[in-house]
C-alpha cells in the first residue's frame, strides 16, 4: 500500500515538473511570403553537440544596409519544449581576414521559448567589415 | 606498517585551509564576456547591451547618411539618469561615440558642450587661439547632430519574485531641432527576492 503510495506521488511529481516547464510558442505568419531572403551558405564548428541539439541554427539571411553596412540574420530554433538560455557573440572581419575590435562586440544573452523561432540581428561596425563569425555559448551564468 | 592516527590526516587538512584560507580567488574575466557577473543593479554588460543594440539601429537606419558633408559632426546632449543608482552615463555614450567613429561615419566635437562647458578645455581654448590669431576669424563649425537621452528604472516584485527593468533611451536630433532617429533598448532581470530589503 505504502509503495504504491509512493509511485503515485512520483508519478504526479514528476507529470506536474514535465508540465510546468514545457511551454512552446505556436506561430503564424503568411503561407507564401512576398520578401526574399539571401539565403548564404554556411560553415559550422560545432563543439557543443548538447546546445545544437536543443538550439539549432536554421539560416543565415544577409543584406546591405543603404550606408554600406553588412548586415546579417540568423534564425535559430529551439528544438525542445522548454525555455533554453544561451549567448551569442559576433565577430567581423574586414578584406584581409584581419578581426575588426569595436567597443559593441559583446557576449549577449538570449532566452528562446519551446520550440520558438528566433531571430538575432547584427550589423558590421565599419563598411570594411566583410565576413563575420557568430559564436554560441549556453549561459554559464 | 604504521597506524594512521587522526593527526596524521588532521595535520595536512588544517594546512590546506590555512594556506587555501590566504589565497585570494580574483581572477580576470573578460568584460565582454558570458562569465561576468549578474547583478540587479545596473552593470557594465547592461551598458554593452544597450550601446551594441542602439549603434545598430542607428547605422542601420541611414540617418548620419543625410549630411551634406561626411562625416557628420556629433554633439552629446544631456543624458538624464533616472535610476536610483549614482551613474556615469559616459559609460553609454563613450561606448556609441566610438563605435560611430570606427564606423567613419560620425566625428564627435570635444570643444561643445551642455551650457558652455567643454569636455576638452584645452581643445577649445586652442581653437579660440588660433581664431584670435587668425586674419579672418570663422566660425566655428556648428554639429549636424545632438545625442540626447535618458535611463529610466522600474522595479517590480510578486510573489517573492523580483523585477528590475532599465530602459535606455536615445534621440538624435538635427540641426533643425528634430529627431531624426530614435530608439529605447529595456533590459529586464529578474530573482528571488531576500528576506531582509528588496
Amino acid at each position: 500500500m505504502q509503495k504504491t503510495i509512493w509511485l503515485l506521488t512520483g508519478f504526479l511529481m514528476s507529470t506536474a515538473m514535465v508540465f510546468s516547464s514545457c511551454t512552446t510558442v505556436n506561430t503564424v505568419g503568411r503561407e507564401t511570403p512576398v520578401g526574399t531572403r539571401q539565403m548564404i551558405a554556411d560553415k559550422r564548428v560545432i563543439t557543443d553537440a548538447t546546445l545544437n541539439r536543443k538550439v539549432s541554427i536554421v539560416g543565415l539571411n544577409e543584406n546591405t544596409t543603404s550606408g554600406g553596412f553588412l548586415q546579417v540574420q540568423i534564425e535559430l530554433l529551439n528544438q525542445r519544449n522548454s525555455l533554453q538560455e544561451f549567448s551569442y557573440n559576433f565577430e567581423w572581419f574586414d578584406m584581409n581576414g584581419m578581426l575588426i575590435n569595436t567597443p559593441a562586440s559583446v557576449w549577449i544573452p538570449r532566452h528562446i521559448e519551446g520550440r520558438e523561432a528566433l531571430t538575432i540581428t547584427a550589423v558590421a561596425p565599419t563598411t570594411t567589415a566583410k565576413d563575420f563569425r557568430v559564436k554560441f555559448i549556453e549561459n554559464v551564468r | 606498517m604504521m597506524k594512521k592516527t587522526p593527526r596524521f590526516y588532521l595535520i595536512p587538512l588544517l594546512s590546506s585551509i590555512v594556506i587555501g584560507g590566504c589565497a585570494t580567488h580574483t581572477r580576470y574575466v573578460e568584460p565582454t564576456g558570458p562569465r561576468t557577473l549578474v547583478t540587479s543593479e545596473i552593470n557594465i554588460q547592461d551598458f554593452s547591451y544597450a550601446a551594441e543594440d542602439m549603434v545598430k539601429s542607428l547605422l542601420v537606419s541611414g540617418s548620419l547618411d543625410k549630411t551634406p558633408v561626411q562625416p557628420a559632426v556629433l554633439a552629446i546632449s544631456r543624458i538624464v539618469n533616472n535610476t536610483t543608482q549614482q551613474i556615469d552615463t559616459d559609460m553609454l555614450t563613450k561606448k556609441i561615440r566610438v563605435a560611430l567613429n570606427q564606423s567613419g561615419k560620425v566625428l564627435t566635437t570635444t570643444t561643445m558642450g551642455i551650457g558652455g562647458i567643454a569636455e576638452d578645455p584645452l581643445a577649445k581654448d586652442i581653437q579660440q587661439e588660433k581664431e584670435f590669431y587668425a586674419d579672418k576669424k570663422e566660425p566655428q563649425p556648428l554639429p549636424d547632430y545632438t545625442l540626447s537621452g535618458k535611463i529610466i528604472e522600474k522595479r517590480d516584485s510578486q510573489n517573492k519574485i523580483r523585477q528590475v527593468a532599465y530602459i535606455f533611451q536615445l534621440s538624435l536630433t538635427d540641426g533643425r531641432g528634430l529627431a531624426v532617429w530614435e530608439d529605447e533598448k529595456q533590459i529586464a532581470k529578474q530573482g528571488k527576492q531576500s528576506l531582509i530589503g528588496w
